[in-house]
């Protein structure tokens, strides 16, 4: 069902832990590691949003886009599916899904002009193709939720609304990881509420008792997005740097 | 471990699916669809064509296709299509359409939508008694046709989903077999999830049939909200009852304009003025606030609802009417409430098979089947010589077997024949049994309060969706 979560094919549809991260045999063999697969995933979850900031999306479908993206790397290999053009379909596919459509040309033009890279070029045939071929890859399920609702009605809720930037700066952050393919939206709002609340010292602990949510399930979510910081440590504007991403891109298959 | 295939038929994947591209793409087009025997064509759109199709597994059930061409050159998959699929894969329920499978041919970028076949429809049910039969609709079908599309569209209200373009012909009714005389909501390309702000019709470009829409949104109101459906609900009520649409209203195509005077012209003279006292929002209504001289100055008489639709003012049946045709959006009855109605509470009790009244003795009305062009191929491609009728819907010798397309000439001529003749559809087999389902708790940002165990049991139980629910997508009138 459209609406409420428990029911809908997103929560159905979430992973164990272990079941994303998993490196496709046809990636493997062109040596990509664990590693690089999860820094393909997160430059190119910099590469949407940066693309999303120039046609002007709403938040919303960025999120979406991106859980597209990951959701396609459970299961197809990056060598068939190349995430140079994998990335903005998945942004122009979810721009129809959340009813706010951005024509592929422009896509395109926008690409053309940020990215010099010849091998991350396509023309809008390539993308109409690969818009179908993500339909069938993601089993036409394209309703996804995101942390972003619960977020400000937990804030609103436990009263604490000054923190809402600086949880809603989580939430954003949380899409660098697969997060949205393993745990309920509202869990990982709840991890970013905890985050915010000890970086700007607000003691919840009567408020996060109260909800009686399993805090065990919290506090490892938040421990993840502080690990995924303190591994990472990436220039939030700039992303992954180019001597970083270069050699692991350099692996996979280009166009022809 | 991964959580799939739920509810809808497992879509896609597997061996169905069409991986390649260009010639083997054709190829195994070919054999997608050489799982279906084509019938012919039944509908057609600006979105692209829908067929009748049968399995050709043990049990020749029939489907229906409906093909999506790219919308435009450079669109890729049209909007309308991606929405449909979107919501059709989250939803399942006994009184909406089924879809069974989706398949894509990249070889022409087209995109084709399976649902179970539906025999009839609103549109062609009320046009039988009108023109064939001269007779109303008996009041345990109406009833029960009613009951049904309530019950449905309280689903996909409670699952935060508004319609938006429910008319006859979108409302279908199963043929004979197991779900015979169940009611099927079909049409979900212009349905919106209303979690997330929703455009105008007008910013979408869209244009749907004026007749069912309700007045705030005649009057420019920028926001759905769930009324407008129960408004589409009204008059289509009222439609089973006298057999004619309550509100014709003549459509101005010119610009894409929410503003539309004659339909309200016509919903006044029925319903009377609308006043600030009874609906108090409407002067914050666009057209309300600025049009004084058409909509404010004209006074209109309220000529009384009762006569029109034949009903006794103080009849269950008229107060559930009026409920529906209640100006005020929020004032106006709710599909859980209009379930509650006293009508649906007394005799005739609504049933699921609709076309077969529960009283025995009473007269059984044979509908026909549903006009099948069997000229058209899966290409759209009308051949000069029809073949042979592969099915016995279509009547030997009948120009409903021709191309509605093809024979706009001869429709023009002989414009009562084209889909007129049917095969008529034996019955029985009435059962009382009204399905209810449980639903689920509202709660728009799925969050687990009010706070406790019992209420994430609750918003986790799981909705008792009815399997094999056919239906068929619906082919767009153009009024």
């Amino acid at each position: 069902m459209a609406a409420n979560f428990w029911t809908s094919s997103h929560c159905k549809q979430l992973l164990d832990p272990d079941e994303v991260d998993v490196v496709h045999p046809l990636d493997r063999e062109r040596g990509i590691t664990q590693e690089e697969f999860r820094l393909v995933k997160i430059h190119m979850s910099f590469y949407i949003w940066k693309l999303a900031q120039q046609v002007k999306v709403r938040q919303r479908v960025i999120a979406t886009a991106t859980t597209y993206f990951r959701r396609v790397y459970t299961r197809k290999s990056m060598t068939e599916y190349d995430p140079r053009l994998v990335t903005p379909t998945c942004l122009y596919l979810a721009s129809k899904a959340e009813e706010s459509t951005v024509q592929a040309r422009l896509l395109v033009f926008y690409i053309k002009k940020m990215w010099p890279d010849e091998r991350y070029r396509f023309e809008i045939k390539d993308i109409l193709e690969m818009e179908m071929k993500l339909l069938e890859a993601l089993d036409y399920y394209l309703v996804v939720y995101h942390p972003y609702r619960p977020l400000l009605q937990l804030l609103q809720d436990a009263n604490i609304t000054d923190l809402t930037q600086c949880a809603w700066g989580l939430v954003n952050d949380t899409y660098k990881m697969d997060l949205i393919l393993i745990y309920p939206p509202y869990m990982i709002a709840l991890a970013c509420i905890y985050i915010a609340s000890v970086l700007k010292d607000k003691d919840t602990t009567a408020w996060f008792e109260e909800l009686r949510a399993d805090m065990n399930v919290v506090k490892n979510i938040s421990i993840e997005i502080l690990d995924f910081y303190d591994t990472y440590k990436i220039d939030p504007q700039k992303g992954l740097l180019d001597e970083k991403i270069n050699p692991i891109m350099n692996k996979l298959p280009s166009k022809a | 471990m991964r959580r799939e295939g739920f509810g809808v038929a497992r879509v896609g994947g597997g061996g169905l699916g069409c991986v390649g591209v260009g010639d083997g793409g054709r190829a195994r087009q070919q054999r997608w669809l050489q799982q279906y025997e084509l019938v012919g064509k039944i509908g057609e759109g600006t979105y692209g064509l829908v067929f009748l199709a049968r399995t050709k597994q043990h049990r020749k059930s029939s489907i229906a296709i409906k093909k999506f061409k790219q919308s435009k050159e450079g669109d890729g998959v049209s909007p309308t299509a991606i929405r449909e699929i979107m919501l059709l894969r989250e939803i399942s329920h006994e009184n909406v359409v089924k879809l069974v499978n989706v398949h894509i041919n990249h070889a022409d970028m087209s995109l084709y939508l399976a649902f179970d076949y539906a025999e009839h429809d609103l549109y062609e049910i009320i046009r039988h008694h009108r023109e064939k039969l001269n007779l109303s609709i008996n009041p345990y079908t109406v009833k029960s046709l009613l009951w049904q599309l309530l019950n449905g569209l309280n689903y996909l209200h409670s699952n935060w989903i508004i319609h938006r373009d429910l008319k006859p012909s979108n409302i279908l009714v199963m043929g004979e077999g197991e779900e015979h005389g169940v009611v099927k909501i079909a049409d979900f390309g212009l349905a919106r999830i209303y979690q997330a702000p929703l455009k105008t019709l007008y910013e979408n470009g869209v244009v749907v049939t004026i007749w069912y829409r309700a007045p705030e949104l005649l009057l420019g109101a920028k926001h759905y909200t769930t009324a407008v459906d129960m408004w589409a609900v009204g008059c289509i009520f009222a439609e089973l009852l006298t057999l004619k649409p309550l509100f014709q209203g003549v459509e101005v195509k010119a610009t894409p304009n929410p503003f539309q005077l004659d339909q309200l012209d016509k919903i006044f003279k029925v319903l009377g003025h609308p006043t600030t006292e009874k609906w108090p929002t409407l002067v914050h209504l666009p057209h309300w606030a600025n049009d004084q001289q058409h909509i404010q100055g004209h006074k209109y008489e309220n000529t009384g609802l009762h006569t029109f639709v034949h009903l006794a003012p103080k009849s269950p049946a008229f107060d559930l009417l009026s409920k529906m045709l209640e100006y005020d959006p929020r004032k106006r009855i709710t599909a859980a409430q209009a379930l509650e109605h006293e009508y649906f509470r007394m005799d005739p009790l609504p049933g699921r098979n609709a076309l077969v009244p529960s009283q025995p003795g009473e007269k059984i009305v044979n509908y026909p089947g549903r006009p099948v062009d069997t000229t058209t191929d899966f290409e759209g491609t009308t051949s000069i010589q029809p073949p042979q009728p592969p099915s016995g819907n279509a009547p030997p010798g009948s120009v409903s077997a021709q191309s509605v397309a093809a024979s706009r000439a001869v429709a023009r001529q002989m414009p009562a024949m084209v889909g007129g003749q049917r095969i008529p559809a034996a019955s029985m087999a009435a059962f009382n049994a009204a399905a209810q389902p449980g639903m689920v708790g509202l709660n728009p940002a799925n969050i687990p309060m009010p706070r406790g165990a019992a209420a994430q049991q609750q918003l986790r139980r799981k909705d008792p969706g009815v399997m094999q629910n056919p239906g068929y997508p619906q082919q767009k009138r153009r009024f």
